[in-house]
């Protein structure tokens, strides 16, 4: 069944309705882990934007050809195969980015925002719209992850991409993996607020 | 049974082709991941010795790599130092436990051959005889200026507050430090990762042998005008006014880090052991190099 | 000649040559260990020492296992007055974390020397990595890794306790089968690029094993964790085990005490998150925050309590 979305709102729709950290709940370990700073999370959701359309692709391109009982199986290969590519062509050429996102880039296999997506999306739609909706959902996650590290870069270590703009540190504990916790689970409660207030005003 | 049979013919298919496109990008970009590898090393180890893309090396600095191994084992354990001479051939000497010259044992390795260990130590086993056992210990890059011994360049790996703490050392001719640099570590941000930071790496800048020999750690806050020197990029002091300040702390002992008195800890104790070690180890190379007349280019 | 006959032959032989050398070792010295200071080594000798030969520090060599050419300073050695225990006293601390070679040139005039290595045991060794990926390094409190499966399945005590049994049961027989994989397969061929794909295929085929195995075997057992199983997959400690023990290079105990410890750490965060979350079900939380957001706060919490565990060190 073809999706009656226009490719435009495939977009939009990875980025708020459906955004995977805030609203889908899924790859919650990088949210929470690597969320420390802009930078990285602008990184590592360029990473997984690629992995997500390159992987949605090709299930859309082979979505006939794949035989439902080993789906799973073949959705896993994929995705690790796309991630060994990444991680390979960016040791090679970004080697400053490599250093840095070295070890989760290769968790990005395990990451359930992609599995899902193929699943629910890819293996059931066009090559077109899957491209366009990997593209949301990989926007969804960067803008996400970038939220978090701006709040956690500029609270913990005063800076922003690198630059000194509180120039003292208000609290540390941001930068501890851990506050992660406690900011996703802040913005996730400020969303929700967002989403009633919203409905409220509609329906007054 | 059909059914069985399609499963796993559509899945070795798959296999193959994601193994087929994973080989060809790895043959593709093996190469230029190795280089890079390559320069990152070489522009840390060039900051060390004070050089960098403003102020570059001279063309009559050369770095000479010396790679350690342990021959033997047990009673007939003995020290072995790959070497390179002066003709851009590789010798091995091997030296005993106790310092005595054993014997010196020319190695068949192409100069770019030399960094990578699949390719060094078959050679040296080749060279040795098969029978005795190689182990591989650390490398050491001595660097000259037109012939002369400058520097020596220590990488070295010992255990932190959290697993372990990859480092740089750099030492001069006397063995006082250049400088040190944090390659890589798994300690706490914000608390233990703070020893990448300026105000505390370069505490043991120009600290010479005798100090680092008996270096510890103290719990006392840094000084204001050493933070400024140590941070001489951030608080825009000169260099004489760096020079003088670091020469008032030179026999200090270092100050920790706040809230990272451990990882302060591992460090010193990492950087002293290391010193200590290469001092002794060297004095002893050079001296069999002096006795038989090795040919080495330093 | 039977077979019986050449075992017996054989058996003889062994002993014959076996004891001398047994007798040798256990005549001369007894036990071996670090001292309560850290700059001391004690051992015990089985038999007759000589007091003046084996209170000089000039017969004594010891050296760190992997510095065969530096001697330790040795200040002074002191036997107790059970003519049994000898306390050798160095200049330095030891690093107690590497294992230490003593040879002493002899125990009596003219008497035999003996050699030993000091160093922890290696049981200890294995239960510090057990309760390292446990407790110190949980997996999912300190390293943030599983958060989807966990947030998803911790809202019962019971689907807690199905996903963390589960779990551990896959992550121990992938991550053997890993090691296997990663040493005699991987390694020798620098495969190493296929990693990756690798260990997250044994993931898949052991999940597809486990399930098929359980379905036969016990349906009852099946229908209260099978669901389960799936989730498995898309879990970042899943294939996180399996790159550690390859990137550390562990050996086949220490792959498996590891892999216990994070099955065994998901379960205790499981169930403890559950507790939890059950009785939050009871409790007057603001509407924003109902379900997943003050999950993840309390999550927050829990990390901050496992925070504690930090460098902690046994053994």
């Amino acid at each position: 069944m073809a999706t009656d979305k226009t490719n435009l709102q495939l977009v939009v729709n990875g980025i708020l309705n459906e955004n995977p950290i805030f609203r889908l709940v899924l790859s919650m370990c990088p949210a929470v882990g690597i969320s420390t700073t802009v930078m990285n999370g602008f990184m590592l959701g360029i990473a997984v934007l690629f992995v997500q359309v390159c992987s949605s692709c090709t299930i859309a391109l082979f979505k006939n050809v794949i035989h439902p009982r080993i789906r799973i199986p073949t959705y896993t290969l994929t995705i690790a195969t796309w991630v060994t590519v990444i991680d390979m062509v960016l040791a090679a050429y970004l080697p400053e980015a490599y250093a840095k996102m070295g070890i989760f880039i290769k968790l990005i296999v395990a990451f359930a925002i992609i599995t899902m997506r193929l699943e629910m999306f890819a293996s059931k739609e066009s090559v077109n719209a899957s491209f366009w909706d990997g593209i949301g959902m990989g926007l969804g996650f960067m803008f996400g992850m970038m939220a978090l590290g701006f709040v956690r870069e500029l609270l913990g270590m005063g800076t922003l991409l690198g630059y000194d703009v509180l120039g003292f540190k208000p609290l540390l504990f941001f930068v501890l993996p851990l506050a992660g916790f406690f900011c996703v689970g802040l913005m996730m409660a400020f969303f929700n607020y967002i989403e009633i207030v919203y409905k409220r005003a509609k329906r007054a | 049974m059909k059914d069985i049979l399609t499963i796993i013919f559509r899945l070795t298919v798959a296999c193959l082709l994601a193994g087929l496109v994973m080989g060809t990008v790895f043959i593709a970009t093996n190469k230029a991941k190795k280089h890079n590898i390559h320069v990152n090393e070489q522009k840390v180890m060039l900051s060390l010795l004070g050089y960098s893309a403003k102020n570059p090396a001279p063309e009559s600095v050369a770095m000479h790599e010396v790679y350690r191994y342990l021959v033997g084992e047990g009673e007939a354990m003995a020290m072995g130092y790959l070497l390179p001479l002066r003709d851009g051939s590789f010798s091995f000497v091997t030296i005993d436990l106790a310092g005595g010259f054993v014997a010196q044992t020319p190695v068949a390795l192409a100069a770019e051959k030399a960094g990578e260990p699949e390719a060094r130590t078959p050679a040296i086993a080749a060279a040795l005889g098969a029978d005795k056992p190689l182990r591989y210990a650390d490398q050491t890059i001595v660097v000259t200026d037109g012939g002369k011994r400058t520097a020596y360049l220590l990488p070295g790996k010992f255990p932190g507050f959290k697993t372990f703490i990859g480092a740089i050392l750099a030492l001069d001719q006397n063995f006082s430090i250049l400088g040190l640099e944090i390659m890589e570590h798994e300690e706490d941000p914000g608390l233990g990762a703070e020893i990448v930071q300026g105000y505390f790496k370069n505490q043991f800048k120009g600290k010479p042998l005798e100090t680092v020999k008996k270096l510890e750690v103290v719990k006392t806050p840094l000084p204001e005008e050493y933070l400024k020197a140590l941070e001489a990029e951030k608080s825009g002091l000169g260099a004489e006014e760096v020079a003088s300040i670091q020469k008032q702390y030179q026999d200090n002992d270092i100050y920790a880090l706040t809230g990272a008195t451990i990882s302060s800890r591992s460090v010193t104790n990492g950087v002293k052991a290391m010193v200590k070690k290469f001092a002794y180890r060297l004095a002893i190379l050079d001296r069999v190099i002096a006795e038989q007349h090795i040919a080495t280019p330093f | 000649m039977n077979t019986h006959t050449i075992r017996r032959i054989l058996f003889s032989l062994v002993l014959l040559l076996g004891l001398p050398v047994l007798a040798q070792a256990q005549a001369l010295i007894a036990g071996q260990d670090f001292g309560k200071a850290p700059n001391e080594i004690v051992v015990t000798f089985a038999g007759e020492v000589d007091r003046t030969t084996v209170e000089n520090p000039a017969n004594y060599r010891v050296y760190e296992a992997q510095d065969p050419d530096i001697l330790l300073a040795l200040e002074s050695v002191a036997l107790a007055d059970d003519q049994k225990t000898a306390t050798l006293t160095f200049k330095e601390p030891l690093n107690a974390r590497l294992s230490h070679v003593v040879t002493i040139s002899r125990l009596a005039e003219g008497g035999e020397g003996a050699s030993f290595t000091v160093m922890k045991p290696y049981l200890g060794y294995l239960f510090s990595i057990l309760v390292g990926a446990l407790l110190i390094n949980n997996f999912v409190f300190t390293k943030y890794l599983g958060l989807c499966v966990f947030f998803g399945t911790s809202k019962r005590k019971d689907t807690a306790k199905g996903m963390g049994l589960t779990f551990t049961m896959v992550i121990v027989v992938s991550a053997i089968m890993s090691w296997f994989f990663y040493q005699f397969i991987l390694k020798p061929y620098g495969l190493n690029f296929l990693q990756i794909v690798v260990f997250i295929g044994l993931v898949s085929l052991t999940v597809q094993a486990v399930d098929t195995v359980l379905r036969k075997v016990n349906p009852a057992l099946f229908n209260a964790f099978g669901v389960y199983l799936v989730l498995v997959i898309a879990n970042c400690v899943i294939i996180a085990v399996p790159l550690i023990l390859a990137d550390n290079e562990y050996k086949f105990w220490e792959s498996f005490m590891l892999a216990l410890g994070a099955g065994g750490g998901f379960l205790l965060a499981l169930y403890l998150m559950s507790s939890v979350r059950e009785r939050m079900e009871l409790a007057n939380i603001p509407q924003t925050f109902k379900g997943v957001p003050i999950a993840f706060i309390v999550a927050g919490q829990f990390a901050l309590a496992f925070l504690g565990f930090s460098g902690l060190t046994l053994f």
